[in-house]
């Protein structure tokens, strides 16, 4: 049987297994140019994602994959060894520029958006200044100034929590209509719900969206988001027990319970008052001669000489 | 012997059958068990049943059924013509066990071992023949693994049946041989002319025995190794020969129940040894980044950083 296997590194594919909104493929204009996979700075975590730019950049997508473990492709005559399945789904663009709208404010300033969405590590970030949805929308995260046709912007805190909650709200509103188990209970991936879940609270779809909400916002934020939407905070067991250890002290070790008595001479081991007809014949053999069990065991005594 | 059924899908297990002569349910008969290509890596494995009523287990002799390994092919269908020609008296059954059947048996999750599945298709003809009206009162059987457990195992199963477990019992009691024949017959004619469900072209035929150690047969497998599906489905995957072979030369597949190390494989799936848990601090790594949220953790999905 063969139980150990090299698993070789994987090497880079030159295709993938994705599935896109037709609009994310859209080639309608065809002076937009293709739809192209870009590096952008995750909001959430600060690291590289990849996004998907399509009509020209007037939409972004994010890239999410489907991952398991054990999982390859049969595409035509072809075997594709990474199994992943790709989903480029619709994102807001103001999630992503809004990183770049906070590390502005520190300024203080009005600033026009060119100034503010830069990024040497993700030179594609101003694309996302062409998203109509994140020009429409920046409004909502920001104050707006217009001077002589020329829009300047500051990021705003108060407006952008109350712009999170709304999408907190919708995310309810969704969640809702889904049957997506928003509960504490733990779930097993493979354990299939037959009824919804009923004994969920508006607390839990709540708690849920906010989680949601949060993976696509800074962690500062999601903490100012928890309050801003009076979430109580949960009461986990963070006190640890007290240490086990026993406390050192400088008297002498005594064993908790005398076993001494037993070796004392008033503590006569008495015969049991049964014995078993086994035990009787036993009893009757002769044992003369013979060594108790006892003795292979014992350290070994030097014979006295006589 | 018509083989049609089993040749229309030679991918699963398939019954075949002589009709149940009257005498056989009206007396008590003896019945005999024995099977054809347990070793091979190539074709199926075939269990056959004889039966026939005791007061005529010496006409059995007369046909001078012997034990099929001693005979030639030849021999072999010219004796089971004869017991064709007896089905007055003589019936049989048999069970083919695809060689699919077999790996699919032996490499699935829970597994199913030659000698449980050799057993199930003892058990299951036994049954058939009670089934179809035979009046069973004795069987005896070639053994498979431990005689004492086996026929402790049959005599459980079917109370009020003698059952006798021998080894060499194809060549003690006629029946046996009988039945070893039919088995042998069918065997030997399903081998012959394979019918491939793979599109393979012109195949050669020439693989042999079957056995793992000739090496017409070897070589045959090397010839109709596929680095990613390995072999068509006439070959025994749960074979170690067959195995061997796709280890050094197809691709590697892994799957989920794949033994590893305990502990490479909790390293490779990230996750952190049960001590680490009871020490003071938690592990490293694990309260620097944030937890990603159920809703994407439960159904596997993940960011993705580079295409």
């Amino acid at each position: 049987m063969t139980t150990k296997k090299k698993r070789s590194p994987h090497t880079a594919t030159d295709s993938w297994v994705v599935i896109a909104a037709d609009s994310a493929l859209e080639t309608e204009k065809p002076q937009n140019g293709d739809p192209t996979f870009v590096k952008l700075k995750n909001p959430a975590t600060g690291a590289t994602s990849q996004y998907l730019f399509s009509s020209g950049d007037e939409r972004v997508y994010e890239v999410k994959a489907f991952n398991e473990e054990y999982r390859s492709w049969f595409i035509g005559q072809m075997v594709q060894r990474d199994g992943r399945l790709l989903y480029v789904t619709p994102v807001d663009p103001v999630f992503l520029v809004l990183p770049y709208l906070q590390s502005g404010e520190v300024e203080g300033k009005f600033q026009p958006l060119q100034q503010v969405v830069m990024d040497e590590d993700y030179p594609a970030c101003t694309r996302l200044l062409k998203c109509k949805q994140a020009l429409e929308s920046v409004h909502h995260v920001a104050d707006e100034k217009e001077v002589s046709s020329q829009k300047f912007h500051r990021y705003n805190q108060e407006k952008t929590l109350e712009w999170l909650k709304k999408k907190v709200e919708n995310t309810v509103t969704a969640l809702k209509k889904t049957d997506i188990a928003v509960g504490g209970a733990v779930k097993s991936t493979t354990y299939v719900r037959v009824k919804q879940e009923s004994d969920a609270t508006e607390e839990d779809y709540l708690r849920y969206a906010h989680g949601l909400i949060s993976e696509y916002i800074s962690e500062e934020l999601s903490k100012d988001l928890h309050k801003h939407l009076q979430l109580p905070e949960i009461s986990s067991p963070k006190v640890e027990p007290p240490s086990k250890k026993r406390k050192l002290s400088d008297k002498p070790v005594e064993a908790g319970e005398d076993y001494t008595k037993f070796n004392s001479s008033d503590f006569a081991r008495k015969a049991p008052k049964k014995m078993t007809a086994a035990q009787k014949s036993l009893a009757k053999v002769d044992k003369s001669g013979m060594k108790s069990m006892s003795a292979f065991f014992s350290p070994k005594v030097k014979q006295e000489k006589n | 012997m018509d083989l049609g059924v089993f040749e229309a899908d030679n991918s699963v297990s398939c019954r075949l059958a002589s009709a149940v002569p009257e005498d056989c349910k009206n007396e008590d008969c003896c019945l005999g068990i024995d099977e054809a290509g347990r070793g091979p890596v190539l074709g199926p494995m075939v269990y056959g049943i004889c039966f026939c009523p005791v007061s005529r287990k010496e006409d059995l002799k007369g046909l001078k059924v012997a034990d099929s390994k001693t005979l030639s092919e030849a021999e072999r269908e010219n004796l089971f013509e004869k017991l064709d020609e007896a089905k007055s008296f003589v019936g049989w059954a048999l069970q083919i066990l695809s060689p699919n059947t077999i790996s699919t048996s032996m490499l699935q999750r829970a597994k199913y071992n030659l000698n449980a599945l050799s057993h199930d298709a003892a058990i299951g003809l036994v049954q058939f023949a009670l089934d179809s009206g035979v009046q069973l009162k004795e069987v005896f059987v070639d053994t498979v693994g431990p005689a004492e457990k086996y026929e402790e195992k049959l005599s459980k199963r079917f109370p009020g049946i003698k059952v006798t477990v021998r080894p060499k019992a194809d060549s003690l009691f006629p029946i046996v041989s009988a039945a070893s024949i039919c088995a042998k017959v069918a065997r030997d004619r399903v081998v012959k002319d394979w019918k491939f469900a793979e599109d393979l072209g012109e195949v050669d035929t020439e693989y042999g025995s079957g056995y793992p150690n000739d090496p017409k047969t070897k070589s045959w497998m090397l010839k109709y190794l596929d680095p990613v599906f390995g072999y068509p489905q006439f070959v025994r995957f749960s074979w170690s020969t067959a195995q061997t072979l796709m280890d050094s030369k197809a691709v590697t597949v892994h799957w989920d129940d794949d033994e590893e190390d305990g502990e490479k494989a909790a390293a490779r799936q990230n996750n952190t040894s049960m001590l680490s848990y009871f020490g003071r601090n938690k592990p490293a790594g694990q309260t620097q980044t944030r937890e990603t949220h159920r809703f994407f953790t439960e159904r596997r999905l993940q960011t993705v950083d580079t295409l």
